[in-house]
């Protein structure tokens, strides 16, 4: 609220502008709804906190994808000998998805097993190098895994001549997002999705109801303004939560953004102006405050699970994919993962933003013509 | 030239005409009441008048200005307050008057309009933590806030305690003093009585009648109310003709009209009358007259006692019980009553 004051009253008697008190006294009163305030902001927090006890710490344990481009009893056996190790789990994978694994954290590393493995150890070929991937961010895990594998690598080799040996480690160009860097992105999403359309809907439909609107309108402050203004607040309600939310996903859970912060500013605000567009549009089809409430509940939940937030859109059957693709939410969720996990420039969400554009301004003209002032 | 002028509104819902062909002027620095019961038609010329509704037909010309035409010019020089004042949430009381404030060009200090309104000490209040007479308080200094030079105030104190209501109407007092126009709607006539220059009594979306409330009374009411619970062999044909009685009007209460109220009850009470009947049991009928009223009719009651009391001529045994007698002089009400054949609180 600090924040609010500096806005409002700079300068002794402030002399604000009728569409700003009006917008700002509606950022307050909406910040100061708890309740509304837990179901977005709030939830958004709990979740990246239940996610951050699931997924992190826990007792050693080294998790490797070999890919084995040798095919042999050898390689197999190689495989077999690493896994033996106390602690660590290898599994053989193709090379895609086990590059896949070392980007979302899922390995600390990759070991890939040359062509000629076992010609090698028999002495009927050249000399052959293991190599090792880790991610770009050494961790801790990363260097035992290296050598752990050096020394398996090593013993494995046998005897003196060195036919097969472990390659200096290399790093792979992946960015290694943890389970907090995938929540951040979702969660800001899963705020424009709620509060975008909460705030709003409830809010107008509730102003209208009470007939504040029409006190308001009492005003010489013209139609336009009146709800221009509380539009502009619901949304300034929306970036406000997204910044304390990433302030808090930064310092407290330590969720990284790869991409650029500056870029980002275009998916959220797209993002926003067309979740409060179908925010303002339910304005139009609701009477009541509860019907309302009833509406944005049935749009914003279904949306929440097959917009890609909670569930990969991958896991969804080819049916769904298309409803999937229609969702706001899917390009959304999309295009902010994309810059904060895999350091995307405008030109990867272009599309997103587009989608989320033409979402903006159909809702909003809808909405603005079937807007109801009684 | 008038404050205000009103010419043949009509504003139709469907089928319903809410407002049937209002025509009125309001003088500056008058109090100009309209009274009549819910759905008159009240609350809808009002809104008319403020530029929140256009009427199907008529104009409303507001200190010089065509409303229809101008409305933000005249919304800006206007202070009004709503049947139900709703606020948005969650905003303290100083925020609500800081941010209406905000919307006109020209207020007055904030300070100043909390300190007028007693609203000092609730300043940190959600306005929905305030009560009724707070929240009406409140919903007037809002009105104000622009200094208005013609003031709405549409059921100010409707749903209000009597104590909250005196404030209210010590409230408009100020406002009156301040030589604003005030236009205010009530279905409470002690209200219009009270606080009103002008009264047009409205029914059925028409002015039926337009003057100050004393010659209302004079013209609609003139004399004084004698009422009471019918009596045996009493009808209204017998009643009219008792010397001095000007209007009967007979139903669950008897309603007499007259200039000469101590003759009529004297004929009443004739123990030679046919109606005077034999006192039954326990000898003489209750003696005195009771009076009944709201405290607030400002009419004259004949003796004293409870609500429910008798008056009776009760030497020897026989006589006329007279139950639930109210002597009163005339009031809007009854002006209502006689307009429209209908009480305002029904």
């Amino acid at each position: 609220m600090i924040l609010f004051r500096a806005l409002s009253s700079r300068g002794g008697q402030p002399r604000m502008s009728a569409f700003r008190a009006l917008a700002l006294n509606q950022v307050r009163a909406s910040m100061r709804n708890r309740v509304a305030l837990f179901f977005t902001l709030g939830l958004a927090v709990m979740f990246m906190l239940i996610f951050g006890l699931l997924f992190g710490g826990g007792s050693f344990s080294l998790n490797l994808d070999a890919v084995d481009n040798d095919h042999t009893p050898t390689s197999q056996q190689y495989i077999k000998v690493l896994s033996s190790v106390s602690g660590v789990t290898i599994s053989s994978k193709a090379h895609d998805p086990a590059f896949n694994d070392l980007k979302t954290d899922n390995v600390a590393a990759v070991i890939v097993i040359p062509q000629g493995l076992a010609a090698a150890v028999a002495g009927r070929g050249p000399a052959q190098q293991v190599q090792i991937y880790q991610a770009q961010q050494g961790s801790t895990s990363s260097s035992i895994a290296d050598e752990v594998v050096a020394h398996v690598t090593a013993d494995f080799a046998g005897g003196g001549h060195a036919a097969v040996s472990l390659a200096p480690p290399r790093t792979a160009t992946v960015n290694q997002v943890t389970e907090m860097d995938v929540m951040l992105p979702a969660m800001i999403a899963y705020i424009i999705l709620q509060s975008g359309i909460n705030f709003v809907a409830i809010g107008l439909v509730d102003m209208r109801v009470r007939q504040v609107l029409r006190r308001l309108r009492a005003t010489p402050v013209s139609a336009r303004t009146i709800l221009a203004s509380q539009i502009a607040g619901g949304a300034l309600t929306v970036l406000l939560q997204i910044l304390i939310l990433v302030l808090v996903g930064t310092f407290v859970f330590h969720a990284r953004n790869y991409g650029s912060w500056l870029l980002l500013i275009i998916p959220v605000a797209l993002g926003t102006a067309a979740f409060v567009g179908i925010g303002f549009l339910l304005t139009a089809a609701a009477r009541t405050s509860e019907a309302a409430r009833g509406m944005a509940a049935f749009i914003a939940f279904p949306m929440m699970f097959l917009g890609g937030i909670f569930i990969p859109i991958d896991a969804f059957p080819q049916v769904l994919q298309t409803i999937v693709h229609i969702l706001p939410l899917t390009w959304l969720s999309d295009a902010l993962k994309e810059v904060m996990n895999d350091g995307a420039g405008l030109g990867s969400i272009a599309v997103d933003c587009l989608v989320l554009a033409a979402w903006a301004v159909v809702t909003f003209a809808i909405a603005s013509w079937r807007f109801r002032w009684e | 030239m008038a404050d205000i002028e009103v010419l043949g509104l009509v504003k139709r819902y469907g089928d319903l005409v809410a407002v049937d062909g209002v025509s009125f002027r309001v003088e500056n620095g008058e109090v100009f009441g309209m009274l009549g019961p819910n759905g008159a038609g009240k609350t809808t010329t009002l809104e008319i008048v403020e530029g929140l509704r256009s009427p199907d037909a008529g104009s409303v010309r507001v200190l010089g200005t065509d409303v229809l035409a101008h409305p933000a010019a005249v919304k800006e020089r206007i202070g009004v307050q709503l049947q139900a004042t709703a606020l948005p949430v969650f905003t303290r009381v100083r925020e609500a008057v800081e941010l209406f404030a905000s919307l006109y060009p020209r207020s007055r200090p904030v300070q100043e309009v909390m300190d007028e309104f007693n609203l000092g000490e609730k300043a940190g209040e959600y306005t929905n933590k305030l009560s009724g007479g707070q929240m009406q308080r409140l919903s007037i200094a809002l009105a104000l806030i622009n200094d208005p030079d013609v003031v709405f105030l549409d059921e100010p104190t409707t749903g209000l305690d009597p104590q909250a209501r005196l404030n209210i109407w010590s409230v408009i007092e100020q406002i009156r003093k301040r030589r604003k126009t005030v236009v205010l709607t009530t279905h409470y006539m002690e209200e219009a009585e009270r606080l009103c220059d002008r009264v047009a009594v409205i029914d059925h979306g028409r002015i039926v009648a337009m003057d100050t409330p004393r010659r209302l009374v004079a013209e609609h009411a003139a004399g004084t109310t004698i009422e009471f619970e019918p009596i045996a062999g009493l009808d209204a044909e017998t009643l009219r003709s008792l010397p001095g009685v000007d209007r009967v009007a007979h139903a669950a209460r008897v309603s007499l009209t007259t200039r000469t109220p101590e003759a009529v009850l004297h004929a009443l009470l004739d123990p030679q009358a046919p109606w005077a009947r034999v006192a039954t049991a326990a000898g003489a009928a209750t003696v005195g007259a009771g009076a009944s009223g709201d405290g607030m009719t400002g009419g004259a009651a004949v003796g004293a006692g409870s609500a429910s009391g008798e008056a009776g001529n009760g030497n020897g045994g026989t006589g006329t019980v007279i139950r639930d007698l109210m002597v009163r002089h005339g009031t809007l009400e009854d002006v209502f009553l006689r307009l429209t054949g209908r009480s305002l609180r029904e």
